[in-house]
Formats: structure tokens, C-alpha cells, sequence
């Protein structure tokens, strides 16, 4: 009899997992959208990976004989007014846009699952508390709200996580509680119920892994808004600050060059609707393949 | 009595229509080479199953299919034009005209944010070209004539202001509204209650002989066929297997598959000690050519030649055709088997011993507008150990509340609950009563493991055993719910509610999702096990045959009290309490021939609001036989020591 205890935090990963092998398992790579968005996005990752062995210069090296140079075999995207070379750049600026998306779609999903899943299954006054808090923050639009938290927080890559996350959180408590909701009323959770189911018990194995699909689903749609909007920040010179380069503030630093050196803004700019058109197709092909409807 | 075919002459004809329905696992051929006519003023009935094609038939006449369905081949003659052959816009103009549609689910089969007379006054201004004016009178008058109370108020309001009935009721004045020449009614009445069904089935048969138009109605509830058609369509996996006159097919049948249907139905005449003879197995994969008979693995009189060749349909007499290679099906040599012959229904025999006592039990819910719902207003009850107690009323009687307030889902009120042992429940829905997630081992071990019955190996022996002890392989244990069909999955549901040897299963409405010819199977698998086992079963359906077949005691619900019990045998026979007497006057009969006798009319009026229950008889305002004591002085159910009782001033 002892050795029967209650499955804890891995039955949560399995499920996970079991959601993933099952993504894969419904043909996620003969999907004509997902092989779209791993054809553009695979590339930019790799090169992304790769860049500290490739033959280019360091993102912060300056040459100041080689300023505003056109794009050529040795600079790919070219020079800045700093002779740094762009591509370089570009690419510790993606590293910046994956570290940063991936941050934020899993703070968001963590604090959804635990916050949506209590505030739906136990409703009163927990609903009430972490609904009210909700609703005062989805009142804002992300953007402004992530400008809001960063000018009080300050910039740089923590603080620009914490802000966009917080902006994405609600979202996903909102979304996760929905679908506890309808879960709630389902004929198994009575099941349980009726041979007296710990209230843990019907969390742990019957809601949250009904609820993992639509979550992922949202957590890799949160990553291509966060990819987005931390290149909006870094823009308005509210993210990233120079010289550490990200998406946005190189297409910044290339603005005011814009009639002479068209590159340095254009570049990376097509870099960063690259990798956004890329998340898109994927979330999207994700969430068909995850639809049952669509099976 | 209303029939009469003026000039005998073909309002629809179909030739050889095959529907498929291209999906990713395959082209599925939902309708096989169907040829059938109706003439104008018949009301043929089409019966089967889910997945026989019945409904993607109706669709293709309409071409009203969705993707991926598509008419692949064959005619559709209406009125001697070619359906098959229309451009959308003149298929528009016959779809209103010509053909009326009532759909099952009055629910969404309505726009929820247009008032009714929006939606029904501008077809009525198209097709009959008439003013706005003239066209909300003639609306008012089909409001009216479908039976809503105050049709010029009523027309006015919106969808989700009417019950399912009157939602139903103002369909069917929608698809009259335009004199269609012809009907076409898919399972109007499954989503109703008996006796609100026994009223819309009045309204359809009345108005549409008095308009003469045709109908074609699809159910599978073979009751409501003998009550209302006048010929049969019985489909099987894609194609008619026999057609006739109501009459005929009833009483000779010729398929084995409807001779089959027929046999499965608990009759009113049959003894309850006798064993429901079931249809083995299950409809074939509809994905896969079939090779022969579709029957053939279920028929127990199928031989070589069904093994080989598909049978055609042929004549068997006066416009009676079958599709069989034996001249009647199922003879003597092979009838339809009860699954195991040897068992019986054995009546229940009391040893006194009470497992469930209900006592002065109230329930009451506090809506968001702080107004009270009085779902269950003192009820008590007993069960005995070894016994089966029915419960049965209309939805909203509070039966299904008794059950979860039995089961703990629920707190009652006040009142009290004695359960000797533990209550277990089998769940109406066998769809969403299990996690999508979990293999049916993990569910069926569930119980086991949350009250830590036995170590790991321990629990996969029960299962087993479980799994097998419902009729089912033990290899079931590694699939998920969405891989098996519904009566595998009620028998999963059986197996996890037995787990943990409980005293008594509660069923709510277990067969009602159910097929037909699965029903039976379910039915008897409950019956084997009370005897099996010695459980009790509290037993909530809303089919009073099966609850009369299967129920030693029975228990009628209105309005959240019991207004009778007694021995199922007993109520049945001698209904006492005028509700008992609408509520069994209400069923349809499989048996044409009782059902041209029927005389009575059905009951009137709906289910009074649990918000504002009367203060005298609950069920004064819909009774025959009430009078001013009744609605003033509400009568008690008599002590329930007693066998039978009754809650009625005038039945003793």
C-alpha cells in the first residue's frame, strides 16, 4: 500500500511531452505552413548559433577605416558609422530575439497554467481577486503597458522580459481559465469526484493536461509578439541599449543614415519580418494540427 | 384517417443517389445507390442508425452537404425537375417553396439575435409574394396553428426567450409557413421530452395533411415510425435494406436487420423475465468497401452468398422490397439470439435490507438574480439491496439532481441521505465522461488509485478483470476514449463505476446516446450484473420501456417530487396518477396497429418555471382532471412504506 502515492510535478511534464510527441506524431513536418516557417526560421536560428565560429568580425568590433560600406562578400549586410559589421550585428540581435521571446512565453505560460487553473477551479473569491488584477491590465494595450514598466524599471534585456511578459500574463490566465472553466463541468471530473478526488488530483490529471494544446498554441503566438515588440522598444530606445545590439535599436542606429546607407536599417529590419512571418506560419500550423476538428 | 392521396402521382423521386465524403482517412460512401419515391401528401419515414446515411441522404436532396460531403452520383427528381442539375439560385427558390426542413436541434437551427418575426415574415413575403403586412398575419396564423399561446405577442420575441418545444413548434410553422409540397423533418423531436414530443408529432402529421404536402422524416425511433408514416425506409450502412407500408414492414418484416431493430426494442407485451435478444457486434467501417452483405457479420442467418454478392432490393409483395438473399430473413432455424438465452431478467426479491434511504430531501439553487430554483422539493425514497429503481419524469423534474445528491456532487438543502456501502455513477454522455487524455486502463484504474486499492500489479489485475467482466477485451486497456464506439465506451463506464464494489450504481440516462441496436447490449449487461453481483441500481431515463423493462420499482417525477411509485409492473399497468397516465399515454408504441387506435389527445402545456412553483398540485396547471382543490391544496405522497403511492386528491 505504500508505495502508492499521488503523481506529482512529472505527471505534469509527461503530459507535456505527451503533447508534443503528439504534435509531431500529427505529420507536424508534412504541414505545408509549418515547412514554410521552418524553412525561413531554421536558417536564421542556425546562422544565429553558429555566429561566434563564422569568419565574421565581433558584433562590437569597430573599423573605423570600413564606415558605411555597401554590402559585399566580407560584409554581408554591410558597415555601420562605426565600421561594425552589420550581419554580425544582426545576428546577436536575433540571439537577443530568441532569448527574449523564449523568456516571455514561458514566464506567461507558467504564471497562466498555475494563476488560470486556480482562479477557474476554485472560482469565488480567488477568481475574483486574480480576475479583478487581470482586468486591469489587459485595460492597456501591451506595447504601452511595456513601455510604461520599462521607463519605471529601466532598460535592458531583464527589465524588457519582465515588462513584456507582464503585459502577456493576463492573457494567458484569461485563456487558461476559460478552458477550466468548460472543464470544470465535464462528466470525468464528476467521475473523480465521486470516488472523493483531491481537489490536486483533479488539477494535476484531468484539467491541466486537457489544457496544455491551446496553451502552447498561445505561448509560441506570445513569442512572435514578444519578438516584435522588444524590437518596438529597442526602436524607441526604450529596450536594449547600445553598443549591445538587438533588431531594434540597429534599425535605430541606421535611421538617421537612411539616404546614404539604406542597408543598415533595411537589413536587419527584413530580418526581423522574416522571423516574425516565420512564428506566425508556425503558430498557425500548430494550432491547426492541434485543432481535432482539423484531424 | 387524415390520408387520403387524392391522385396517386410522384411529388419526389431519387435514383441511385450516392453521396461520399472525402476525408483525410478516406472516401467514406455515406449514401450507396439509394432509389426511392414519395408520393404527394405520404409521410415516409427513414430509419437507422447513426452512420446508415440517413441524414446525408436528407442533405443530398437538399444540397444543403458541407464539406467534404459531395453528391458523387444519381437523380433527384422533385416535381419532375432535376435537383441535381440547379443553379444555386434556383435551388434557393425550391428550398423555400417546395421543400420545408426541420431540423433536430431547434437550439441552433434558429438565428439567436433576430426576433421570429424577422425570420419568418420575409420568406413568407418572398414565396407566397404577399405584403408585409399580409405576410405577419399569415405568420401569426402558423404561429397559431403550431400551438404557441398568443402568437401576435409571441412572434415578437427572440429564440432564447421559448423552451426547446416552442423553438421546435416555431420551426415548424417557419418550414409550413411557405406550403412546401414536401417535408423534409431530420429527427424533429429527439432533443423534446415525451409528451412534448407526442404534441409536435400531432402538430407535423395534422398540418401537413391539411396543407397536403409530403414528408419525409427521419428518426431512429421506431415508435414515433408506427405512430406517424405511412411507408419505411429502413437504410444500413449507405442503402435501403427494405421499404413498404408502415403495416407490412411491422408485421412481415424480411430483413434480418429490421426484423433485428424490431426485436431489440423492449415491448410493452414483453415479459420481463424474458432476456432482450441483442444485434451482435457493431456497423461496419464505413471507410472500407464492403465486400457482400453489410449484415453479414451480424446475421444469423447470413451464408455464403452474402459473403460474395451485395443483395439488391426486390419485391416481397404489395410495394414491400427488401435487400436479402433469404425470401424472410430471419426463420425459425436462425432467430435473433439473446446473447446468452439461458439468462433471465429474474424479478427482484427484497431481503429487507435498505442500501440508499432518501429523506425529506430539498434541494434548491440561488440563481445570479437571487431567485431560488426548487429542483427537488422533498422527496424520499428507498432502494433495497438487489433492486432497481427507475426514475422518470420530463428534463427539469429534478431526476438528475436526486442523482448527484445521492452520489455527494451535490449538498442537499435539507433532508438526509443514507448510503449503506458507496454509490457510483454511470454518466449520460459516454463522450465527455471520460478524460480525453487517459487509456481506459488508467480510467478504469482511477478509483483504485485515488483510494490506493493495492499495489501497481494489484490494479492491473482488477482492470483486466473489470475490462473483461462488461464484455470487453482486455487489450481495450491500451486504447483512448476517441478510438471506441459508443456502447464500448457506456461498457467502460460500467467498469470504472464497479471498480471499487459499490452498493448501488446510479445510471443516468446510460443508453440514450446510445444506438439502437447497441442498446440492447447495454441493457443486458446491467441486468447481468445486479444478478451477477447483488447491486442495486438507481436507473434515470426518460424511455419509459426500457425504465419499465429493466426497473423493479419506479419512481415518477414532476417538478422535483415524486407524484407516484410503486412496482415497475404495476405503475405501467395501472398508472394512477394522471401525470403517469400523460407520461405513458405519451410513448410511442413500435405497433402501427395500436397506434391508428390511439385516441387519446396528449398532454397539453409545458413544465411550469422551478422559479415560481404553484402553490397547490404541481401539476394542476397541465392536469385534465384538476379542480380547485387541487390548485389550492397540494396533495401528499401517502407514507412511503407503502408499494404504491400516490400524490393525487383524485387516485386511490
Amino acid at each position: 500500500m505504500a508505495d502508492i502515492t499521488l503523481p506529482t510535478a512529472p505527471a505534469q511534464n509527461t503530459s507535456l511531452l505527451a503533447a508534443v510527441s503528439a504534435l509531431f506524431r500529427h505529420r507536424l513536418l508534412s504541414h505545408g505552413k509549418v515547412r514554410l516557417a521552418l524553412l525561413i526560421l531554421i536558417p536564421i536560428f542556425a546562422l544565429t548559433i553558429l555566429a561566434p565560429v563564422l569568419p565574421i568580425q565581433k558584433p562590437l568590433e569597430t573599423n573605423l577605416r570600413a564606415m558605411m560600406q555597401f554590402p559585399s562578400i566580407e560584409h554581408v549586410f554591410g558597415t555601420d558609422k562605426m565600421g561594425r559589421d552589420i550581419f554580425s550585428r544582426t545576428l546577436a540581435g536575433v540571439q537577443v530575439s530568441i532569448l527574449v521571446g523564449f523568456s516571455v512565453a514561458s514566464i506567461a505560460l507558467a504564471f497562466g497554467m498555475v494563476l488560470g487553473t486556480l482562479a477557474g477551479f476554485y472560482g469565488g473569491l480567488v477568481d475574483r481577486a486574480i480576475m479583478t488584477v487581470v482586468d486591469i491590465f489587459l485595460a492597456f494595450p501591451s506595447l504601452l503597458l511595456a513601455i510604461g514598466l520599462v521607463s519605471v524599471m529601466g532598460t535592458g534585456l531583464v527589465p524588457v522580459i519582465l515588462a513584456i511578459s507582464l503585459a502577456d500574463v493576463p492573457r494567458f490566465i484569461r485563456l487558461q481559465r476559460s478552458q477550466v472553466l468548460s472543464l470544470r463541468s465535464r462528466a470525468f471530473i464528476d467521475a473523480a469526484r465521486t470516488v472523493d478526488a483531491s481537489q490536486y488530483w483533479l488539477m494535476t490529471r484531468h484539467i491541466v493536461p486537457n489544457t496544455i494544446a491551446a496553451m502552447l498554441v498561445a505561448a509560441s503566438i506570445a513569442a512572435a509578439n514578444a519578438i516584435l515588440v522588444e524590437a518596438s522598444l529597442s526602436f524607441l530606445g526604450l529596450g536594449i541599449m547600445p553598443p549591445q545590439p538587438s533588431l531594434g535599436n540597429i534599425v535605430r542606429d541606421g535611421q538617421t543614415y537612411l539616404e546614404q546607407a539604406w542597408w543598415i536599417s533595411t537589413l536587419p529590419g527584413v530580418v526581423i519580418l522574416l522571423i516574425a512571418v516565420g512564428l506566425h506560419f508556425l503558430s498557425d500550423g500548430v494550432r491547426e494540427l492541434l485543432d481535432p476538428r482539423s484531424r | 384517417m387524415n390520408y387520403q392521396a387524392p391522385v396517386k402521382t410522384t411529388l419526389l423521386e431519387v435514383r441511385d443517389l450516392r453521396t461520399e465524403f472525402h476525408t483525410a482517412s478516406g472516401t467514406v460512401t455515406a449514401v450507396d445507390g439509394v432509389s426511392f419515391a414519395i408520393e404527394r401528401g405520404e409521410r415516409l419515414a427513414v430509419v437507422g442508425e447513426s452512420g446508415s446515411g440517413k441524414s446525408a441522404m436528407a442533405m443530398s436532396i437538399l444540397r444543403l452537404l458541407t464539406h467534404p460531403g459531395k453528391v458523387a452520383g444519381g437523380q433527384v427528381l422533385l416535381d419532375g425537375r432535376d435537383i441535381t442539375k440547379l443553379s444555386e439560385g434556383q435551388l434557393n427558390a425550391i428550398r423555400g417553396h417546395l421543400v420545408g426542413t426541420v431540423f433536430q436541434d431547434p437550439m441552433s437551427s434558429l438565428d439567436p439575435v433576430m426576433r421570429i418575426s424577422k425570420q419568418m415574415i420575409e420568406p413568407i413575403m418572398r414565396n407566397l409574394r404577399l405584403n408585409r403586412e399580409q405576410a405577419r398575419l399569415e405568420a401569426i396564423k402558423w404561429l397559431g396553428k403550431v400551438g404557441i399561446p398568443e402568437p401576435e405577442r409571441r412572434i415578437e420575441a427572440y429564440p432564447f426567450e421559448m423552451s426547446g418545444g416552442m423553438r421546435q413548434r416555431v420551426m415548424i410553422a417557419m418550414a409550413l409557413s411557405c406550403r412546401p409540397q414536401l417535408v423534409i423533418a431530420d429527427e424533429p423531436t429527439t432533443a423534446l421530452d415525451v409528451t412534448i414530443q407526442a404534441q409536435i408529432v400531432e402538430v407535423l402529421k395534422d398540418l401537413t395533411a391539411e396543407a397536403g404536402a409530403a414528408m419525409m422524416f427521419i428518426t431512429h425511433d421506431l415508435g414515433l415510425v408506427a405512430r406517424f408514416a405511412h411507408k419505411v425506409a429502413v437504410m444500413y450502412a449507405g442503402r435501403i435494406v427494405e421499404f413498404g407500408r408502415v403495416e407490412d414492414i411491422f408485421a412481415r418484416p424480411s430483413h434480418p436487420y429490421t426484423q433485428s431493430l424490431l426485436g431489440t426494442i423492449p415491448s410493452t407485451s414483453m415479459l420481463k423475465s424474458d432476456r432482450l435478444p441483442q444485434i451482435p457486434g457493431l456497423p461496419p467501417d464505413m471507410r472500407y468497401p464492403i465486400v457482400g452483405c453489410a449484415f453479414k457479420e451480424r446475421c444469423a442467418a447470413a451464408h455464403d452468398r452474402c459473403q460474395r454478392e451485395a443483395p439488391r432490393l426486390t419485391d416481397r409483395g404489395l410495394d414491400h422490397r427488401a435487400a436479402c438473399w433469404t425470401s424472410h430473413g430471419l426463420e425459425n432455424g436462425a432467430t435473433l439470439k439473446a446473447d446468452r438465452p439461458e439468462r433471465t431478467n429474474k424479478p427482484f426479491e427484497p431481503d429487507g435490507s435498505v442500501v440508499v434511504e432518501l429523506n425529506a430531501l430539498w434541494k434548491q439553487f440561488e440563481t445570479s438574480r437571487k431567485m431560488v430554483v426548487r429542483a427537488v422539493n422533498g422527496v424520499n425514497l428507498r432502494v433495497h439491496k438487489g433492486e432497481t429503481l427507475g426514475i422518470v419524469g420530463e428534463s427539469g423534474c429534478g431526476k438528475s439532481t436526486v442523482a448527484r445528491l445521492l452520489l455527494g456532487l451535490e449538498k442537499p438543502t435539507s433532508g438526509d441521505i443514507f448510503i449503506s456501502g458507496l454509490a457510483q455513477m454511470v454518466f449520460q454522455d459516454p463522450a465527455s465522461s471520460f478524460n480525453p487524455k487517459m487509456t481506459i486502463g488508467d480510467i478504469v484504474a482511477e478509483p483504485l488509485v485515488v483510494k490506493a486499492r493495492g499495489n501497481k500489479a494489484e490494479r492491473l489485475d482488477a482492470v483486466r478483470r473489470l475490462i473483461s467482466q462488461v464484455g470487453l477485451d482486455p487489450a481495450f486497456a491500451e486504447r483512448y476514449p476517441h478510438q471506441l464506439s459508443g456502447g464500448q465506451r457506456q461498457r467502460v463506464a460500467v467498469a470504472r463505476a464497479l471498480a471499487l464494489n459499490p452498493s448501488v450504481v446510479v445510471a443516468d440516462e446510460p443508453t440514450s446516446a446510445l444506438d439502437v441496436s447497441v442498446r440492447a447490449q447495454i441493457i443486458n449487461l446491467l441486468v447481468d450484473l445486479k444478478q451477477e453481483l447483488g447491486i442495486s441500481f438507481v436507473f434515470i431515463s426518460h424511455d419509459l420501456l426500457t425504465v419499465r423493462y429493466i426497473s423493479d420499482r419506479i419512481a415518477v417525477m414532476y417538478l422535483g417530487e415524486v407524484v407516484e411509485y410503486g412496482a415497475a409492473e404495476e405503475v405501467f399497468a395501472d398508472p394512477r396518477h394522471p401525470y403517469t397516465k400523460a407520461l405513458i399515454d405519451a410513448v410511442p408504441v413500435p405497433d402501427p396497429a395500436i397506434e391508428s387506435r390511439r385516441t387519446s389527445t396528449p398532454l397539453q402545456g409545458e413544465l411550469p418555471s422551478p422559479l415560481n412553483l404553484p402553490k397547490g398540485c404541481a401539476f394542476a396547471s397541465r392536469c385534465p382532471m384538476a379542480t380547485d382543490r387541487c390548485r389550492a391544496e397540494k396533495p401528499a405522497l401517502p407514507n412511503h412504506d407503502l408499494s404504491r403511492q400516490v400524490a393525487c386528491h383524485y387516485a386511490h
